[in-house]
């Protein structure tokens, strides 16, 4: 048995290893498939999903309520533009998540006083324009999404010209 | 057995219990939560920076793009009031006051939190589309079968369920204690 004593110690170590690591990658590997479920318009660019139901369900437990606009987003190629049109009246938001799943911006339709507005993500370093509002990450990968609070789903068709003056694409001059 | 063998079976050993561990760490689902009320769980955590490592994994599974408390407040339920797993085979009732919050809604999903089809295409209810009683209460009946009358949530035969709870931009006074919010009743009236 004495000769168990190492591989045994040497297995405990490593399951501790491997249950630290996996726990650690689980968040970036549900990102990157949620990213690649929702970004199907592509990378640095809004899509306007449909409502979820049985049959389109992008990640697990999304709102029937709500109609989603997502951006997929990849800073290595410079910042992120993202701008977001309120709908008079009812409940949106706007929230960015980086590739860990962390919140790192968050604002509601309340919030922005019922107005569009912009703001700017980059990476710490990047250069930006002038006089934006910037969100600074750690992460070049991560979501933007856009929620719209619908009172009955046939409301969508009505909302879809609104919900596309929201967009977000890469910052290619700075002035 | 020659040293190496042996090493080599505590690798694929270690492998094993570590990947089921992390597995089972990160299972509890947003009922892990910190706080509770009735059969009502939430953790006030999430999606913030300073989620521990297992939190952060265990949300990334069960409520990947949850937004932190401060805009919406997420409760999950899978018991009734007397602590019995919810099982679409049987009558629930679901009512209360409406939600200190500037919208509210209850949305029924499987046990992991995916919406199921039923023919009435309904998976919620919210505070813009339930009516009030004179006692300024809401009701609401989960079966598999409509109800005679009243705002219906289906459930689907031999399956459990679990139900999610979204209050967005909960009030202030919801804020200050949430532990103590009046949060919707779920009890059982049939099988």
């Amino acid at each position: 048995m004495r000769n168990w004593l190492g591989p045994f110690a040497f297995g405990l170590i490593f399951a501790a290893a491997t249950a630290w690591a996996v726990i650690g990658a689980i968040p970036y590997g549900l990102m990157k498939i949620a990213s690649d479920r929702l970004g199907q318009g592509g990378v640095n660019t809004m899509s306007y999903g449909n409502l979820a139901n049985p049959d389109r369900q992008p990640v697990v437990r999304p709102s029937p309520d709500l109609a989603y606009s997502s951006c997929p987003y990849d800073l290595s190629a410079g910042p992120l533009a993202i701008d977001v049109t309120p709908v008079p009246g009812r409940y949106s938001s706007l929230s960015v998540f980086d590739a860990a799943t962390d919140v790192i911006f968050v604002r509601n339709d309340v919030e922005a006083g019922g107005n569009p507005f912009r703001i700017i993500l980059a990476r710490e370093g990047q250069a930006v324009p002038a006089r934006a509002e910037v969100v600074r990450t750690n992460h070049d990968r991560g979501i933007a999404l856009i929620r719209l609070l619908l009172k009955d789903p046939k409301e969508i068709g009505g909302l879809n010209a609104v919900r596309r003056q929201s967009s977000c694409a890469t910052v290619t001059k700075l002035k | 057995m020659k040293s190496w063998h042996r090493y080599a079976i505590a690798l694929v050993g270690g492998l094993t219990v570590g990947l089921g561990a992390a597995w089972a760490l990160t299972n509890g689902g947003l009922s892990n939560g910190a706080i509770a009320s009735g059969p009502w769980t939430t953790s006030l955590g999430f999606g913030t920076k300073t989620a521990d490592p297992v939190t952060r994994a265990l949300v990334a599974r069960a409520g990947l793009l949850a937004l932190p408390a401060k805009e919406t407040v997420y409760w999950s339920a899978t018991a009734d009031a007397a602590g019995a797993p919810l099982d679409g085979n049987c009558r629930y009732r679901l009512s209360g006051k409406p939600l200190d919050a500037r919208w509210w809604s209850v949305t029924i999903y499987d046990a992991k939190g995916y919406l199921v089809a039923n023919p009435a295409n309904i998976w919620s209810v919210n505070g813009a589309n339930v009516a009030l009683d004179a006692k300024g209460e809401w009701r609401v009946t989960i079966a598999p079968d409509k109800p005679a009358e009243g705002a219906w949530l289906p459930g689907t035969k031999g399956q459990p369920f679990h139900l999610t709870l979204r209050m967005y931009n909960p009030g202030q006074a919801f804020r200050a204690d949430p532990a103590k919010a009046v949060l919707p009743q779920i009890v059982k009236e049939g099988c």
